[in-house]
């Protein structure tokens, strides 16, 4: 617990509460409209999570990780529908594949300006999108093209990662979450951490200090990639049913990076909190009013990335955080006095 | 033979003008080093621009240039005027502009869904003079619009090409994109350059989507293959190099037409993110692109 000493004790009860009533949440919502989307908010602040390894630490802006997505799924999903191995182990091989894939994208490009790391990444993703949608077979996996990929339910099944309830989706989210932010708040105190925030900044000198920044990028790249395709395989086990535009397309890559950037970049919290604040807009605006404005929860993203981006660049992050260690203090000082 | 010819022949034609669009956004990353990601989003605003203007009035479908091309040229002015200026100034000194791409992105968003919300989803194809005409060169049949199409993009690339060089506010601008200090130091007003990049990139904009309309379906979302198109050509021929852009859309533009004879239009599509990636690997400053700007 060496790594906790400097953290305030008030931070970390408030750390202790908000997860307790975190993981007790599922007793008082029963409605599985609501527990839906819950566990997307925690899906999407997962997801930006793993995001943030490269995007936010590395220094470099990700357009396509939605690739990393779909291999998760198709890795896992092939692996279960062909011989019959459960996602669980499948997981860890679309993690693996993923990987393969990432530092294959990554060694030519991390070395490259921003903007070509931008370019090239989505160009990826939409290559392998356009690749998965025209392969039917592929030796003894049936891809199924632009069709998809269905799971059969089998009913209640750890073994089979299907679950009839949602709490158990619920919480393996959740958990999965929590351990990606104790993964971010390690590297973030680790030398690879600060190695990256050097690198990102200021490449050049880090570059004169004996860093090889284009090493702990793609280092960075890779448990990215990984923590990303583990993600595919819980969204996969979660619908049930995929295809290539939805769980590879573009627009979850953009999402990604909009949450990212509204929540605050390399910082731990600001993907938690830019889910928290963007899903539910989406979510609500097309449960209620989907059919008559099409798109409008587009507009919202669009036009709320703007204005924090004008006025807050670093994401709504640091003001939060500036109110609620400002509340701490006064606790702090009440308590001592 | 014949077959494979007239494919080159058009794939140049159709690649001239996915070159235009690519010429903007070059232009624009040349001067300020931010890639427009909205810029097919402001290619499907010039084409509703031109679309309403043709079925409206019913006028030549070129005349809309006189209409569409300023219009956009002041859109792209007070886009980056009122947007884009104040997050560009915020994160001039940082090394890697992540913020801009990503507001462009926003912008993107914003247009591409406003004009679903207004227009609705359906494809629209404006009834012109030259819509579907053909004309017959030595047995091979071109559509006449893109033939006109294609004779745009190249005197509109050779009037660029003489305002970078020799007229007095282009070499301004060459001036800012070589070292904006410096510039400023010599009484150029940096801003106001900007401003103006930004508007001509959007006016290229406009002409491709005068050229495109008489031959393609115009819908919210018409901008994204081309952005994506735009992206791949100007890494192809060199972010920030004019002539590598419109090469670079050619190449584009005969790998698809071409490519369609031997296999699947899926396939094409593949095999340029995979020409593209190939050429990151091997030469990522691009054909005509300089070492300094990767």
């Amino acid at each position: 617990m060496k790594f906790l000493s400097n953290v305030p004790t008030t931070h970390k009860v408030f750390a202790g509460l908000v997860l307790a009533v975190l993981y007790a949440l599922p007793l008082f919502i029963k409605s599985p409209v609501m527990l839906q989307i819950f566990i997307l908010i925690f899906f999407y602040a997962y997801l930006t999570s793993s995001w943030n390894f490269v995007g936010g630490f590395a220094g470099v802006l990700p357009l396509g990780h939605s690739a990393f997505v779909g291999l998760g799924a198709y890795t896992s999903t092939l692996l279960y529908l062909t011989y019959n191995i459960s996602p669980w182990v499948g997981m860890i091989a679309g993690g693996i594949v993923a990987v393969a894939f990432g530092l294959l994208i990554g060694i030519p490009t991390l070395k490259l300006r921003g903007a070509y790391f931008a370019l090239a990444t989505i160009a990826f993703a939409e290559g392998l999108r356009v690749l998965v949608e025209n392969i039917e077979k592929l030796g003894p996996f049936e891809v199924r093209g632009p069709k998809g990929l269905l799971i059969s339910l089998v009913g209640n099944s750890f073994k089979d990662f299907q679950f009839l309830s949602k709490v158990p989706y619920y919480y393996i989210i959740l958990t999965m979450l929590v351990l990606v932010l104790i993964l971010t708040f390690f590297m973030m105190r680790s030398k690879v951490g600060y190695y990256l925030a050097a690198g990102g900044e200021e490449p050049e000198a880090a570059e004169a200090l004996g860093i090889k920044v284009s090493k702990y990028k793609l280092i960075a790249m890779a448990i990215s990639c990984f923590l990303t395709a583990l993600g595919g395989t819980f969204y996969a086990q979660l619908v049930l049913y995929f295809y290539p535009k939805s769980i590879m397309g573009l627009d979850m890559s953009y999402e990604i990076a909009f949450i990212a950037l509204i929540g605050g970049r390399s910082t731990i919290l600001g993907p938690v909190l830019g889910a928290f604040l963007l899903r539910p807009v989406g979510e609500l605006t097309r449960i209620y009013l989907g059919d008559t404005l099409p798109g409008l929860h587009l507009i919202i993203f669009g036009l709320v990335l703007i204005i924090v981006m004008r006025y807050q660049p670093r994401g709504l992050v640091e003001p939060v955080s500036k109110w609620l260690t400002a509340i701490f203090d006064r606790i702090e000082n009440r308590r001592r006095a | 033979m014949i077959g494979y010819i007239e494919s080159v022949i058009n794939g140049i034609l159709m690649g001239s003008i996915y070159g235009l669009t690519a010429v903007g956004l070059t232009l624009i990353f040349g001067v300020m080093k931010v890639v427009n990601f909205a810029h097919g989003s402001i290619l499907m605003v010039g084409m509703f621009a031109a679309y309403w203007f043709i079925t409206l009035t019913g006028l030549n479908p070129y005349l809309a240039l006189v209409v569409v091309v300023p219009l956009l040229y002041f859109f792209g002015y007070y886009m980056q005027k009122i947007v884009i200026k104040p997050i560009f100034e915020a994160e001039k000194h940082v090394r890697e502009p992540i913020t801009v791409i990503i507001v462009t992105t926003g912008i993107w968003y914003v247009l591409d869904n406003l004009a679903l919300l207004v227009f609705g989803a359906e494809f629209r194809v404006a009834q012109t003079s030259v819509t579907g005409k053909m004309i017959d060169i030595a047995e091979m049949y071109f559509p006449v619009a893109k033939l006109i199409g294609a004779g745009i993009t190249f005197l509109l690339g050779v009037y660029l090409y003489w305002f970078l060089k020799h007229s007095r506010m282009g070499k301004a601008v060459r001036a800012t994109s070589l070292d904006r200090e410096a510039a400023t130091l010599m009484g150029i007003k940096q801003s106001r350059i900007y401003n103006i990049v930004f508007g001509m990139g959007c006016a290229c904009c406009g002409v491709a989507a005068c050229v495109l309309v008489p031959f393609y379906y115009v819908y919210p979302t018409v901008g994204v293959p081309f952005d994506i198109k735009a992206f791949v050509i100007v890494v192809l021929g060199g972010l920030g190099s004019i002539p590598g852009a419109i090469l670079g859309g050619i190449i584009i533009g005969i790998i698809e037409t071409v490519g369609a004879q031997f296999m699947a239009a899926t396939w094409t599509e593949m095999l340029i993110y995979a020409f593209f990636l190939v050429v990151l690997f091997v030469k990522p400053s691009g054909l005509f692109g300089l070492r300094q700007d990767y």
